[in-house]
């Protein structure tokens, strides 16, 4: 009983969300539908998977995309769809048609080993699972602040006079050098040049 | 058929499944694009827990759904701020003004 | 010893390649010198290899188990295919000195040719089919890669594509070939196949046949799919002497050749074989009678004779077939050096405007006119004994009508040689003057090619003896020389083949006496001027493809919920596609 309640709101919080004209309740509606989900696995035994589901899908992810439509800006687009809505209809159905036919009904098997627990299985067995996720995570938040920044402006001041100046005398010095040691030889071409300036860097700095 | 959790959760995700298709399908705002994604995914979250009830390894089944929800929430991060970038840049969220293609 | 023969004759010209390459077009008396040595190293190493031939698998390269093994066999007719590959394309390269003296990109140039050579030589050897695919489009690339050599000539490049484009229509057929015999045997070695080819159904056996024979037509530029060798001969004559005349056109054979006891049951394939060679054969030599560029004759020849050694393995003569494509390697690489030697010299390749030469380039003449000699088929030289052997197994073993469209063949081939010699060396007055006879390192390569057109039909006992005991399912009869060419001398048929071909020759001679005939004549000769219709059903292809195509872009809408829809509607594709194969 309790399922088929769990079913009809599930299914009403989708709909709902895709139907809606507004941005923001389109949000509420998807924080509903993932709150019920996590009842329904908590029925199933998912425990540790119902909370964070609860907490990520009905918290995060709804506070983000309540910032991110704030950010945006409500556009209330008011055109036809694109594709006519009978094709789209029709191509679902045929979808859903298939796929019941090939799930219902499923198997019941039931292994009889007893398992370890979830952080056994979750850091032990899965352990690459975890490392990847890691990695997704550090790629996900480079990425947002990557796309999220804002075009930098083109420097408005030149480099300091001074420092250009000292970087003239310095280059000045090493040809006087270079003339005395080997007369008559070439100057050294501008990889060399740029070592040996760090090295009479060091000098000048007693 | 009995109204069992296996049964109940594999209409669910057969119901998630094509909800968040037609969604994909039919709407034109970026954002609701987003949102449609999510309930596929969601979709797929029930996928993993119902197997897991099916076959009795529970566990296994969690620590799959939680490498889910991770990758998910990654990918709801990213496509807001590419939403709310694209808002910006091209001052609309209409996915037919969007396209520069002509065919 | 063999396996480092082996790896020697396949390595040795990539090696070479890369060397020539890495040299830089700033050295190109280094870069000739290099490749001329590479390819000579090949030929001595793949003429040894002849004398160790044996027919087990001596290099075994372990792909896992998806691909199986890439194996190399030095049985009779690859070291054979080897040793004509790595020959005459060290004395194509050796006459390149010459002829490319003043190009540039050299080393484009020779890579790409000693790559072509160590592929052609890796394709005969190998003994497998995957891997001898992998050589296979290893030649296609380089053929396409010459022909387009030119590349800022748009006639060389559309030349190139439309070669590659044709033969690797036959490349499918090899590939689908391949993959239905492993799907069938569970491997893809040559010789399980050889072996277990009558354990297949005769069905699936019928289309590996059908596949590989549409294999060889694209590759030997057989009639319906020979219009991409005409236009190659945009190519620099050497690199048309080596692959469109000698080594890659063989391929075709080689495969029909290797093939035959495996495919010889399957109903109607040996009847196709002797009609695609017919019609070859006859077609191609009408339209070399009427050419007007000298290069385009020689290509339609090239046609006209691969035809002929199709014919031979429809009619199960392999060794004939085999001994004439040694001959024609031979006296075609011989021919078309020394067309290209005169083009290098006058500057055109219009025939019409040629003539008298025979005074200003006596060494041309003398050594074209021997390769004429052979190609007509008259005594001494080596396509005599070649093409009579193909002509009496014709009659013993194949269909009488398919006979008397050869011999009538035979004749036409002797009148359009007649004709090219005349119009080239000896009709006056002469149009333009050429610069210079042959220079030096031209001549070593047309004096060998010239020495070899009288001698290597004495390689027939020999040859027919690694074949014997290398080739056990093939049930090929030993001969000796001598035997051999007493035989041939002595039967009637020789003597009638020899009556057409002198027909042929003095056709032209006294050709103002048949005036009238030719008047009637002239609206076929227009026609196959055009390519006997060929052409344009290639130009209505090419433009029909492009319109599909066209019509095709107004599903790239860039809209997102029409790519979703396509994502969404091939899944249901596919889970209709599993609900009913359930």
């Amino acid at each position: 009983m309790i399922n088929l309640v769990l079913f009809f709101a599930i299914l009403t919080g989708a709909i709902q969300s895709i139907r809606s004209k507004r941005l923001i309740h389109s949000a509420i509606w998807l924080a509903g539908v993932s709150a019920m989900l996590s009842i329904f696995f908590f029925k199933m035994g998912a425990n540790q998977v119902a909370v964070i589901e609860l907490s990520v899908g009905a918290g995060l992810v709804t506070v983000l995309f309540i910032f991110a439509i704030g950010v945006a800006g409500e556009e209330a687009i008011t055109a036809r769809p694109i594709i006519p809505r009978v094709l789209t209809l029709g191509l679902v159905t045929i979808f859903l048609v298939l796929l019941v036919w090939f799930i219902f009904p499923p198997s019941t098997t039931v292994s009889l080993t007893p398992e370890p627990s979830l952080s056994t299985v979750l850091w032990e067995e899965r352990g690459l699972d975890v490392l990847a996720q890691i990695v997704l995570i550090f790629a996900g938040v480079l990425g947002l602040l990557g796309l999220l920044a804002e075009a930098k402006p083109p420097l408005d001041q030149p480099m300091a006079q001074e420092f250009i100046v000292k970087r003239q005398e310095g280059l000045a010095e090493l040809v006087r050098e270079s003339d005395q040691s080997a007369p008559g030889s070439h100057l050294p071409e501008e990889p060399e040049r740029l070592g040996e300036h760090d090295s009479v860097k060091e000098v000048s700095y007693p | 058929m009995d109204l069992s959790s296996i049964n109940i959760g594999i209409l669910t995700i057969i119901g998630l499944l094509g909800i968040g298709f037609y969604g994909l399908l039919a709407c034109r705002n970026l954002i609701k694009i987003v949102i449609a994604l999510q309930i596929l995914v969601k979709a797929a979250l029930l996928g993993f827990v119902t197997a897991a009830n099916i076959s009795g390894k529970v566990n296994l089944g969690q620590s799959m759904a939680i490498t889910v929800i991770v990758a998910d929430t990654v990918v709801a991060v990213v496509g807001m701020a590419l939403a709310i970038q694209v808002r910006r840049r091209m001052g609309t969220l209409d996915v037919k003004k969007l396209s520069n293609l002509r065919g | 010893m063999a396996s480092y023969l082996i790896i020697l004759t396949i390595c040795l010209p990539w090696i070479g390649g890369l060397i020539v390459w890495w040299v830089g077009d700033k050295h190109p008396r280094t870069q000739h010198t290099l490749a001329s040595v590479f390819a000579v190293l090949a030929g001595i190493t793949s003429i040894g290899l002849t004398f160790y031939s044996s027919d087990e698998a001596l290099i075994q390269i372990s792909m896992g188990s998806i691909f199986g093994k890439f194996t190399l066999i030095p049985d009779g007719l690859g070291v054979f295919l080897a040793a004509i590959a790595t020959v005459v394309g060290s004395l194509a390269v050796i006459f390149s000195i010459n002829y490319m003296q003043d190009e540039e990109q050299l080393g484009r140039y020779y890579a790409l040719i000693l790559l072509f050579i160590g592929a052609m030589a890796g394709l005969g050897l190998s003994g497998s089919l995957l891997f001898m695919f992998f050589f296979w489009e290893i030649t296609a690339f380089c053929s396409y890669a010459l022909i387009s050599f030119h590349n800022d000539d748009p006639k060389a490049v559309a030349g190139g594509i439309k070669a590659l484009i044709v033969t690797q229509f036959g490349g499918i057929g090899l590939l689908a070939g391949a993959l239905i015999s492993y799907a069938t045997l569970g491997s893809y070695q040559i010789n399980d196949l050889l072996t277990r080819a009558q354990s297949l159904p005769s069905g699936v056996l019928a289309l590996i046949a059908f596949g590989f024979l549409a294999a060889a037509i694209a590759k030997s530029a057989q009639v319906p799919l020979h219009t991409w060798l005409p236009d190659a001969m945009e190519a620099p004559t050497p690199v048309t002497a080596l692959i469109h005349a000698a080594t890659m056109v063989n391929a075709g054979v080689y495969l029909l050749a290797r093939f035959y006891p495996a495919f010889e049951g399957v109903p109607g394939w040996k009847t196709s074989v002797v009609i695609v060679g017919m019609l070859s054969a006859l077609l191609a030599a009408i339209m070399a009678l009427v050419a007007t560029d000298l290069k385009r004759v020689l290509a339609y020849s090239t046609i006209s004779q691969l035809g002929y050694m199709v014919y031979a393995i429809g009619v199960g003569a392999v060794f004939a077939s085999q001994f004439h494509l040694l001959s024609h390697a031979v006296f075609k690489a011989l021919l078309f050096l020394s067309a290209g030697a005169v083009i290098h010299a006058v500057g055109t390749r219009n025939m019409y405007s040629m003539g008298g030469l025979s005074l200003k380039m006596p060494f041309v003449r003398t050594v074209f006119i021997i390769g004429s000699l052979a190609l007509a088929g008259l005594p001494i030289a080596n396509g005599f004994f070649s093409k009579e052997l193909i002509l009496e197994d014709g009659l013993l073993h194949g269909p009488t009508w398919a006979y008397w469209c050869m011999l009538i063949g035979a004749g036409i081939t002797a009148l359009y040689t007649a004709r090219m010699i005349s119009l080239v060396f000896y009709h006056q007055p002469a149009q333009l003057e050429p610069s210079h006879d042959a220079p030096t390192a031209m001549r070593v390569s047309l004096a060998l090619l010239s020495t070899g057109t009288f001698t290597t039909w004495l390689l027939a006992g020999p040859f027919s003896q690694i074949l014997n005991e290398t080739l056990p399912l093939h049930e090929l009869r030993h001969l000796q020389t001598f035997e051999m060419a007493l035989e041939i001398l002595k039967s009637p048929e020789t003597w009638l083949a020899l009556l057409v071909i002198l027909i042929g020759i003095s056709t032209w001679r006294f050709q103002g006496s048949f005036q009238a005939i030719l008047r009637t004549l002239r609206p076929i000769s227009n026609f196959a001027k055009e390519g006997l219709g060929f052409d344009w059903v290639n130009a209505q292809i090419v433009k029909g493809i492009q319109s599909a195509a066209t019509a095709f872009r107004y599903t790239q809408t860039g809209i997102l919920s029409w790519n979703v829809l396509g994502i969404l509607g091939g899944l249901v594709i596919l889970f209709i596609i599993l609900a009913w194969g359930a």
